[in-house]
């Protein structure tokens, strides 16, 4: 796998001579190198472009001039810087930066290669001239390799400055003497030479936030393939998987240099709280081991070549997901970034019955895809439909970022002047700590009668908005204001004033009745002597009658008569005579169970007696009249006594 | 209607007081307490919850309150609770317990505030406070008619009641009409039953006023109920602020509560607060 980088030179001509001793070693890793650049099916490749290098004529629309070197270099150990330009330079016109701190131990190598391609009857052609160096360092430390210029008809093209750091690793004598030493191939690959590490970007982070793994191969081997490959289940985990730059680079790790391959890179975003751990990763690495054979030259081809298999692990990893801090606001639902918000309202004055809209747009970096649409309150009488979600979202290796807009439709159904209370929405900075809180602005709409609301029916309208009028929220009732209220009083019951009260009421009805107590009864007495007496009265009276008739004194014997007539009833029933009419006699009578033939009578000796009164009349009348009612008297009597 | 017979009751009740004699001291103490009425209304209409609270309850100290000085300061506690920012959590500081305990104050001096008993349910709902056990018929329509009025608006119309029945018995004793008398003594024998009932509806909203055993869990946040005066002895419950409990009896620090549902532990005196 890491070979095929410096396929891309065509040739490799050692051009200056100037090797010296020290660079000896250096070398045979070079030919090392270049023994597995020469594999059939390159050569091949190689020839091709090199016949077709003599028709070769091209013109280039921009001119690059770059450096190519590692960031990283053990010491002692021999690296290459490449300068290629993209187009045919000017002879001799190279200057190369004075290499300060290295010793160069071979070129500058030119090599040149030319392309030509035909796509769907297209001809590209493409040059390249690479200067190769072959440096050794000679002390540990950061270094400078300055510019390189070059010149292209005339025009100067210089490369960056690039930096490299030498470090003395560790135990690498020991090593390389080892591995001369063996024949065994697996020995030749050690404990700490492939290793498989998954590199976290961040150990300790909020819940919602974003971290970045990657699982790294480092190797100092040549690896032939890989194979198994188990991921670990991120458990605890909203995984993606992120697309990346797979490249090999190098890098230090231990004290030792490594050539590093991206295997896979994944965003995580955890989604609960506390350590979560991420077990090991497996892979079955496979190293090709050459194991030299003293029989032939290695620089041709001498040497037995090995395939190692190496099963690696990685180290659990550990992630400590820390909780939300408290006092997170009521709108907040677990968005955890930097967001903006921004509304499109819908247009102020809208007819009744009419359909529009709110669109809300959450944007920013951070877990936009965990992000539930905020709620939004309208008024009564707006019928609301779902909200229409619609999210652009980009993964990208440093978090998720994007935005997302909520749509909310909804039909004002009736006419008026509404307020559409602010839309917000909370969420957590993890870089402040903080919760944030956005809010669009208030708004008002302007609802106008279409004209049909007058002529909806009762059954539309309790469609339309519901039977009853909906409860919305409960709250405390108000306090009670106005003027201070007088203290609660004392316990009245019981006490002596409520006795007092009592025996007062008590005493004033006893005087009361007192005082009138000989009142009633006397009134009860009269009442009562004048009912048992009224016979007797009345008999009275009609021995007076009697007296004047004897007399002959008519006019006296009809009114002693009827006074007795009168009396009789009034004082039987204890009415006043003057409120007694015949009428009322009837009834009172027949209120007493006497036959009605016999008030009848009574009545009509009453009338015939007012008559006879003033009209001339005969002793013979006078005598019966007294008889009939002394008769019926006497039976009037009877029957109320019974 | 019933607003001017209940201004009649206090004018009565008030007229009764006013032959107590009235120290200047007291006077005092009526003008500071208005105006830390009108303080405390002023505060809570600008929705300074905590001033409302301590102009409330400097009424209460002085011993002007009355049942809408508790339920104004029931008011303000409750809003301070909920209002409070400074804590996560609503009611971090017992106002719950203490809104509770003053909207029972209210109602207990007041029992027809109708205003006291709807935001006492409301702020019910905010404990843990178990369902009651269920009163049959009988009871439950007896008190609702001991707290359509206080013990001394039942007292008054006692008296007035006493006073109609002797009237109508005089009626009946004097009127020589037989149909007034009739109606006289029929009346009277109503308006007896009438003042009987008053009467008792009197005492025994008297003896609920005197014998109250009830008291307000008012706490932070959750306290332990134990099975025994003793710390170490199991925890039976864990009631929150604001929850309703009668009062057994006393030991140390201890004492022993009933909940609404029969249920009975010990508390720590300091945790509760009489109604």
């Amino acid at each position: 796998m890491c070979v095929w980088r410096m396929v891309r030179h065509t040739t490799f001509s050692l051009a200056d001579n100037d090797y010296n001793k020290n660079a000896l070693r250096g070398v045979t890793e070079v030919s090392e190198m270049v023994e597995e650049g020469y594999n059939m099916r390159q050569l091949a490749k190689l020839s091709l472009i090199l016949i077709m290098l003599a028709s070769a004529v091209s013109s280039w629309a921009q001119t690059a001039f770059t450096v190519d070197a590692p960031a990283i270099t053990a010491l002692g150990q021999p690296f290459r810087v490449e300068f290629t330009i993209d187009a045919e330079p000017d002879a001799n016109s190279l200057e190369a930066p004075a290499f300060e701190g290295f010793d160069i131990i071979a070129g500058p190598s030119v090599s040149t290669g030319h392309s030509i391609q035909f796509i769907n009857g297209k001809q590209t052609t493409s040059y390249s001239r690479t200067y190769t160096y072959v440096l050794m360092p000679n002390v540990a430390g950061k270094y400078t390799i300055g510019a390189a210029s070059i010149k292209v008809e005339g025009k100067k093209y210089s490369t960056q400055p690039q930096a490299i750091e030498v470090i003395a690793e560790k135990s690498n004598a020991a090593e390389r003497t080892t591995n001369s030493g063996r024949k065994n191939p697996e020995s030749q690959i050690g404990k700490d030479d492939i290793l498989l590490r998954l590199k976290i970007s961040d150990t300790e982070l909020y819940k919602g936030e974003s971290l970045r793994a990657s699982l790294v191969l480092y190797t100092r081997a040549n690896i032939d393939n890989l194979e198994d490959l188990s991921l670990p289940s991120f458990d605890g985990f909203w995984s993606q998987e992120l697309s990346f730059d797979n490249t090999p680079s190098r890098e230090e790790y231990n004290g030792r240099i490594y050539e590093t391959y991206k295997i896979t890179e994944l965003l995580l975003s955890p989604q609960q709280s506390g350590a979560i751990t991420i077990p090991s990763a497996t892979l079955t690495a496979i190293a090709r081991v050459v194991v030299q054979d003293n029989r032939f030259d290695p620089f041709f081809g001498g040497g037995q070549v090995y395939r190692v298999p190496r099963t690696l692990k990685s180290d659990p990893v550990t992630i400590r997901v820390k909780e939300f801090p408290a006092g997170a606001p009521a709108t907040f639902n677990g968005a955890v970034g930097r967001f903006k918000l921004s509304s499109v309202m819908p247009s102020p004055e809208i007819k009744s019955n009419s359909a529009d809209q709110i669109e809300v747009t959450i944007s920013g970096n951070g877990n936009l895809k965990f992000i539930s649409a905020p709620t939004i309150s309208l008024p009564e009488s707006f019928e609301q439909y779902d909200t229409k979600i619609v999210d652009n979202i980009k993964v990208s290796a440093m978090d998720t970022s994007g935005s997302i807009t909520y749509t909310y439709p909804f039909v004002a159904r009736s006419a008026g002047e509404f307020t559409i209370e602010p839309l917000r929405f909370s969420y957590f900075d993890p870089t402040t700590g903080e919760y944030n809180t956005l809010a669009t602005e208030p708004f008002t709409i302007k609802v106008l009668d279409d004209g049909t609301s007058a002529n909806t029916t009762a059954v539309e309208r309790y469609t339309n908005y519901g039977s009853t009028m909906r409860q919305l929220d409960r709250d405390i009732r108000f306090i009670h204001i106005g003027k201070m209220p007088q203290r609660s009083a004392s316990l009245f019951m019981f006490t002596p004033i409520y006795w007092l009260i009592v025996v007062v009421i008590i005493a004033i009805f006893i005087v009361v009745y007192v005082l009138l107590n000989k009142r009633i009864r006397d009134n009860r007495n009269i009442v009562a002597r004048r009912m048992k007496h009224a016979d007797k009265v009345a008999i009275q009276r009609l021995r007076t009658a009697e007296h004047y008739m004897n007399d002959g004194n008519r006019h006296a014997f009809y009114e002693e008569l009827l006074r007795a007539l009168w009396g009789y009833i009034s004082d039987k029933f204890n009415i006043p005579v003057s409120n007694l009419t015949k009428e009322r006699i009837r009834e009172e009578l027949y209120r007493r169970n006497v036959s009605s033939a016999l008030a009848e009578e009574f009545c009509e000796i009453i009338s015939s007696s007012e008559e006879a009164q003033y009209s001339p009349s005969s002793e013979g009348e006078m005598s019966e009249a007294y008889t009939r009612a002394i008769d019926v008297m006497t039976k009037i009597e009877g029957a109320i006594k019974r | 209607m019933r607003g001017i017979y209940n201004y009649m009751i206090a004018t009565i009740v008030g007229v009764l007081a006013m032959t107590t004699p009235i120290t200047s001291h007291a006077a005092d103490a009526t003008t500071t307490a208005a105006a830390c009425w009108q303080e405390g209304i002023k505060a809570y209409e600008n929705r300074q919850y905590g001033e409302a609270v301590e102009a409330f309850e400097k009424i209460v100290a002085l011993g002007e309150a009355s049942s809408e000085v508790y339920y104004n300061l029931a008011n303000a506690y409750f809003k301070l609770g909920q209002s409070n920012n400074t804590t996560s959590r609503p009611f971090a500081s017992g106002e719950l317990g203490k809104a509770i305990l003053n909207y029972h104050r209210a109602i207990k001096y007041n029992p027809a505030m109708a205003d006291a008993r709807y935001n006492l349910e409301l702020a019910v709902d905010y404990t843990n406070d178990t369902e009651s056990i269920p009163q049959s018929f009988i009871t439950t329509l007896w008190h609702g008619l001991r707290n359509m009025t206080t013990s001394n608006g039942w007292a008054v119309t006692s008296l007035v009641m006493l006073a109609m029945t002797l009237i109508l018995v005089m009626m009946y004793l004097l009127s020589a009409n037989i149909i007034l008398r009739k109606v006289g003594f029929f009346a009277a024998i109503v308006v007896a039953i009438c003042f009987v009932i008053v009467s008792a509806l009197a005492i025994s909203s008297r003896r609920a006023l005197i014998n109250d055993n009830r008291a307000v869990v008012v706490c932070n946040d959750t306290t332990p109920v134990h099975a025994s005066p003793d710390s170490a002895s199991k925890i039976v419950r864990q009631p929150s602020q604001g929850v309703t409990i009668r009062i057994s009896r006393s030991h140390g620090e201890w004492t022993e509560i009933i909940f609404a549902d029969g249920e009975m532990g010990w508390i720590r005196e300091s945790m509760i607060e009489k109604i």
